[in-house]
Order: structure tokens, then sequence, then C-alpha cells
């Protein structure tokens, strides 16, 4: 049997994501931005998804930014396509340079997973998952309406190999990220 | 500052501009030694052994066997040494254009004219009047026959029976290629790592030109592949392909898969090879000694192409 949800906890569900996105921020110096991450492998797929960024004066006086991304050639070349659904997932470090700028660069450190799904049996003795090691060289946009924007170029460090890796797994993307500052550092 | 800078990087296009490999002529590469269709072609191509058939040859099957980059008929050979002296089918071995001849003819050449060369024995046999064509390629030779299926090509000509591919080209498993655009004017020419008898049928050389021209017509494939597209009515396709292969990366397979369709919307056969080889049906040459499941795997292939063939 399911159980049925009240209508006040639907609204509440609902109006959380809301209430976050316009509520005041209270950051007390440390930010967290989230949002979406476009992002296009050179000579293969467009793969977006989300991603969550965090920094703090206690991790480097803020130059230290840690994040969670996730983008799929799901929500990109995948769709309406004959292109391989394929997920990366991972973490990152990013040390950036210029934080009292407008225009931060920065070097960015990613390790996570990558899994390709080939939707058949007859693949079934293909490698189709690999750890994922990357690298991103790029720049932050701060804005003054919480938004951020950030954009990079990145060097996939282990790539498909014909053997014992997945076969689309490339070297070079470049990516474009757009983020909305949840917590904001308050202004000195 | 800027004007070092600028120098360095003046000399540096210099350098590159001016990249030349010292060519042995005990090479294919060298302008002396040339693929042997190229002297005999009546021995090769079947519309020049046979331009005028009868009717009973003219309803032979015939099949055009395509080599890869950089390699020329010899890749073909074996398979018309084992089919001997049947005469239920006829091998047609085709030489893409600028390879066979000279280091100079690769640079000169582009994707375009590797393909003219099987359109134009196509055409020729099509012309003569043989009504029973079919299509085996390896590695790029793949691609390129898929590019002819993926643009319309057999719209406005007859409907190839058969189209195998023997570890088609997709996806290359050194992923370098996708940046020979950046690397490619600084390197001039990558070289193969071929043995000495390997080197008077495979180029040695490979000039960044002929490695553009890999990316741009593997590229133009992936993403036909992509969009998805159905073989002509009457059209069977076929792929082998070792799970491991340092040439041409086994997700080809699962492109080409997903990529192409029967025209009664059906999927094409895959068939997925136990081996490490590229190109896993030529084992003469091999640098490494051949298996006797390498030699399992060859004949296997071979008598299912035969079969395909003649069915």
């Amino acid at each position: 049997m399911r159980l049925k949800r009240p209508a006040s906890a639907t609204l509440l569900w609902g109006l959380l994501p809301l209430g976050l996105l316009t509520s005041p921020a209270r950051g007390q110096g440390a930010a967290l931005d989230a949002g979406l991450r476009f992002q296009k492998t050179l000579n293969l797929y467009y793969e977006n998804g989300l991603t969550v960024q965090y920094r703090s004066p206690r991790l480097l006086k803020s130059r230290l930014q840690v994040g969670l991304t996730h983008v799929s050639s799901r929500l990109g070349s995948a769709i309406g396509s004959n292109a391989i659904k394929q997920d990366n997932v991972f973490v990152s470090g990013a040390y950036l340079f210029r934080v009292e700028r407008t225009v931060q660069p920065f070097v960015r450190l990613n390790a996570g997973w990558f899994r390709a799904d080939y939707e058949s049996d007859i693949f079934k003795d293909l490698t189709s998952s690999s750890p994922l090691l990357s690298t991103e060289l790029g720049l932050l946009v701060p804005t003054r309406y919480r938004i951020n924007a950030g954009a990079s170029v990145g060097y996939n460090l282990i790539t498909g190999d014909g053997s014992d890796s997945p076969g689309t797994l490339f070297p070079l993307f470049y990516q474009l990220s757009l983020t909305y500052a949840l917590l904001k550092p308050a202004a000195p | 500052m800027k004007k070092p800078a600028f120098l360095f990087l003046l000399c540096l296009t210099l350098v590159a501009c001016e990249k030349q490999p010292e060519l042995s002529p005990d090479t294919l590469d060298g302008g002396l030694l040339f693929d042997a269709s190229l002297y005999q072609p009546e021995k090769y191509l079947v519309s020049r052994a046979t331009p005028q058939p009868t009717p009973a040859e003219a309803q032979r099957p015939v099949l055009i066997a395509v080599h890869g980059y950089s390699a020329s008929t010899f890749e073909w050979s074996e398979f018309r040494q084992w089919a001997g002296g049947r005469t239920d089918f006829a091998v047609s071995q085709v030489l893409m254009g600028g390879h066979g001849r000279s280091y100079e003819a690769f640079k000169d050449a582009s994707w375009r004219d590797w393909q003219a060369s099987v359109i134009d024995e196509y055409q020729a046999l099509e012309r003569a009047g043989y009504r029973n064509i079919s299509l085996v390629g390896s590695s790029t030779g793949c691609t390129v026959i898929l590019e002819m299926l993926a643009s319309g090509y057999f719209n406005s000509h007859q409907k190839p029976r058969q189209v195998l591919l023997v570890d088609p080209n997709v996806v290359p498993s050194d992923k370098l290629l996708t940046l020979v655009g950046v690397v490619g004017p600084l390197l001039g020419y990558v070289e193969a790592d071929n043995t000495a008898a390997e080197d008077k049928y495979w180029y040695h050389y490979r000039p960044y030109e002929t490695l553009r021209e890999l990316r741009t017509v593997v590229n133009i494939v992936r993403k036909d592949l992509q969009r998805g597209f159905r073989l002509p009515a009457g059209t069977q396709l076929k792929v082998y392909k070792s799970t491991s292969d340092p040439t041409a990366d086994p997700v080809s397979a699962v492109l080409i898969h997903k990529g192409v369709r029967t025209s009664d919307d059906k999927a094409v056969d895959v068939s997925m090879v136990n081996s490490d080889l590229h190109v896993f049906t030529r084992l003469d040459l091999r640098p490494t000694p051949v298996t006797a499941q390498d030699r399992e795997n060859q004949r296997l292939a071979f008598e299912d192409i035969a079969l395909r063939l003649t069915r």
C-alpha cells in the first residue's frame, strides 16, 4: 500500500528549493555554489549536468574550492541520438588566484569515476568503466547577482586505449559552468 | 619581451614545416617500391580482369576488399589465397588512393582520394554488368565504406548484397589523434612500429596531413552513426571486431551496432572476436608469433565471409 503524502508536505518539498534560491545569504564567509555544467569533449560528446562547489576562509583563505560534479551524455549528445550513454562523477579541488578580483584564474584537479552503458550483451566483455583523473585550467567570474560563471579547458589523464579502458574516454574537453550562490560570503 | 617570443614561434613554425623523414628505398615510402596492383591491376581488380563478363559471371558474387589506412592490397591477400580456386565468388582487391605509392603521394591524398578507388571499382563493376557486388573492409577501409552508406551513395547505384567490416575504425584507440590539429604541424609526421617486412606493404611514416584526414573521416562517420542511418533494402551488414585492439578501439563496434539499422529496422550483426590483433584476419608478417587462436579466428571469419557471399 502506498502512503499518501499530505498536501502540506508536498508544498513544503516544492517550495524548499525556491526558498534556498531566494533566501538571503548567511554564509559567514563560506561560499556554496550550485548549478549547471556544460561540457564538450573534443571530437566527441556534449555531456551536461550538475555541479556543487564550496569554499571557505578556513580552506586556504578561500583560495581552495572543493566540489562535486556529475555530467552525462544522457543530458547532452545522447538525447534523441545514438550517442553512448555515459556518466562522469567526480570530486574536485581547485586553487583560485586573484580571489579579490573580478576574474579569478584557477587550476583544478578532478578525480572520480566514468561509466559507459553499451546497452547490449554483445559487448559485455568490453571495459565500460574507469577511474577518472583530469586537470583543468580556467577562469571563474563571480557576478553581483549571485550568478557565477566558470569556463575551463581540461585534460583527462586516463583515456581509452583499445584494451582495458572505455573507448569513449577522450583526452581534451572544455566546459562552462553557471552556478548560483546558495551561500555567499558577507561583504567586507 | 614580445620580439624573442615571436621569433621563437616563427622558428618553431619553420622547423615544423620542414619536417621530412629520411625515406629508405627499401620501404613503401621510398618511391621505388609500389603496390603490385599498380603493375598488374588485372590480377587484383575484377573489373580489369573480366571487363565483359558472361551472364553467368555477371551473376557470380564479387567481393570488393578494401584495406586500411597506410596499408596496401596485401592486407586482403590472405583471403584471396584462402579462397584459392573457388569459382563461386571473386575477390577484387582495391588499392586506396594515395596508398602503395610513395610518401609524397600519401601526404597529398585526402580521405576522398582514399575512397575514390573503392567507388571507381564499384562503378566499373556496375557498368560492366555485375549484379552481385559486396564490400569487405578492414580498419579505415570500413570507415570509407560506412561513409558511402551514410551519405546515400547507393541511392543512385546498385545496392551491395553484403557489407562486411573487419576491425572497423570509428574510434581510434590512440586518443591523441584528436589533438592532431595542434601537435601535428609540430611533429610533421609519426613513425609506425613496423617490421622491415611490413615496411614493404605499409607506409613507415605517416604525415600529419594524412592523420588529419583520418581524424576527419572517422569524425564524419561517428557523427553519421550518432544520427543513425539505415542500410539499403536487401543489404546486410556484419561487424567482426577484436575485443582488444591497439589501433581501432573496440567501442567502434558499439557505435556501429547503435547507429546502423537494416532497411526493415533490425539491428546489424556483430561478432566480437577474442583477439588482441588489429585486422585479425591478416596474420602474415606479424611481428609476434601467431597463435592457434589467431588461426582459428581467421578461419572462422573467412568461412563466414564466404558463406555470406554465396548463400
